[in-house]
């Protein structure tokens, strides 16, 4: 193994990407920021002085992966085809999970936007819980996978619970489009189809019901058509619901197989 | 009155029930259920087992569990821990406790409380055996056992 961004010399050069494959690529980073209970209770209420933490953090965490190359000296400019930052309160640690999820169709990898996608938005929630908590720390910013490219597939190989691959979204995806419904795919049934959430537009479905989005999918890709086997569940805003029940735009969609907990 | 957690640092089943029983002496029965990762399932030698869950449906669904509970039995507290992330052998895993006046209130709840959890809670165990690591798949008993509260 050598560092790429040493030549022979040990000096700092950018790694010529112009013979590479273009390729798929896709890397997911997370990070936490841990805060006093009653820091997260203000979060979670939406009681602090500077205004709605997470939607800003979002923003921020999204800007800064766009402008990786401009903080890390030798990142190449890179067009990235999505970036998504999104947050889960946990309330057992007392602090603000982070995951930043970056993909793109190039020659180079995305782990270096995730990685500041979630560290710029760690910093963000700092600055706008600062004037209530000074004492809170960011930890843990670590990549959890990536894919693409010649070293194919990597997953972070640990005893820690990496955040489930989407979190639960509490405000809208500021990269979304407003009038889409989004879905997620969990366990199972996300290892087998290689997905694990994407966006279908409203204006795709006949009738906006389960049944409907279930058959656009199927359409979009054959191998949906294992969301109608009989054993996959479905749950429409975290409640369980099945083919009739009927959707509207930003709702959350979840295919999953039968539950195995206890 | 409910307590739901759903986290990856283990419980202290005393601690819980200190908790729950805090204040009261009207309480004449706690009835705790302790689930355990075993080192056998589908596959011998389990040496680990992941848990995934749907975060912000698995609380809104324990929490539904829970009341259902309340208005089936007259109950003084409920408290239900469920851990996720990776499990070893011998680790607690579920914990389920309730508050009664009266034993049989506090059993038939807390045997309620777990068969619901097992069919309608969206948690999701991967087994890391010897041989592999899968899925675990569903098992038609614990529907059934889901389904003996629903004849009554």
């Amino acid at each position: 193994m050598s560092l790429t961004h040493l030549n022979a010399r040990g000096e700092a050069h950018m790694v010529d990407v112009g013979d590479k494959a273009e390729t798929q690529r896709e890397a997911v980073a997370s990070g936490r920021i841990v805060m006093r209970p009653e820091t997260l209770a203000m979060l979670a209420e939406g009681g602090l002085p500077k205004g709605d933490v997470l939607a800003t953090a979002r923003i921020a965490g999204i800007q800064a992966a766009k402008r990786t190359h401009e903080l890390i000296p030798l990142c190449h400019v890179l067009m990235l085809s999505k970036v998504s930052v999104d947050f889960r309160l946990d309330e057992a640690a007392s602090c603000v999970h982070v995951e930043s999820r970056c993909r793109l169709a190039g020659r180079t990898g995305v782990e270096m936007e995730a990685l500041t996608a979630v560290s710029v938005a760690c910093l963000t929630l700092y600055d706008m819980c600062k004037a209530v908590d000074k004492d809170m720390t960011i930890e843990a910013v670590r990549l959890e996978h990536k894919i693409g490219g010649k070293s194919g597939e990597w997953h972070r190989d640990s005893d820690v619970t990496p955040l489930p691959p989407e979190a639960p979204v509490t405000l809208p995806s500021a990269a979304s489009e407003p009038a889409s419904i989004r879905v997620k795919f969990l366990a199972e049934l996300r290892e087998r189809l290689d997905i694990a959430d994407l966006e279908v537009p409203v204006e795709t479905l006949d009738k906006r019901d389960v049944a409907s989005l279930k058959a656009a999918l199927q359409a979009r890709d054959p191998r949906f058509a294992a969301l109608s086997e009989a054993r996959i569940l479905c749950a429409v805003n975290q409640a369980m619901a099945h083919d009739t029940s009927l959707l509207s735009e930003g709702d959350e969609v979840a295919f999953f197989p039968p539950v195995t907990g206890g | 009155m409910i307590e739901v957690r759903v986290q990856s640092a283990v419980f202290d089943v005393g601690e819980e029930q200190q908790r729950l029983l805090e204040g009261r002496h009207d309480v004449g029965a706690v009835v705790t259920f302790t689930g355990l990762v075993r080192d056998f399932n589908e596959r011998p030698d389990v040496e680990a087992l992941s848990l995934e869950h749907y975060p912000g449906m698995t609380e809104a669904a324990l929490h539904d569990i829970a009341r259902q509970a309340t208005a089936r039995w007259p109950l003084d507290g409920i408290r239900i821990v469920h851990r996720i992330g990776r499990l070893s052998p011998g680790d607690p895993i579920v914990l389920a406790m309730v508050a009664s006046a009266h034993r049989r209130a506090a059993f038939e709840a807390c045997d309620f409380l777990m068969d619901y959890l097992k069919t309608r809670a969206p948690f999701w165990k991967k087994e890391h055996t010897a041989s592999g690591t899968y899925w675990v798949s569903a098992r038609d008993s614990d529907a059934q056992d889901a389904a003996r509260w629903e004849a009554t």
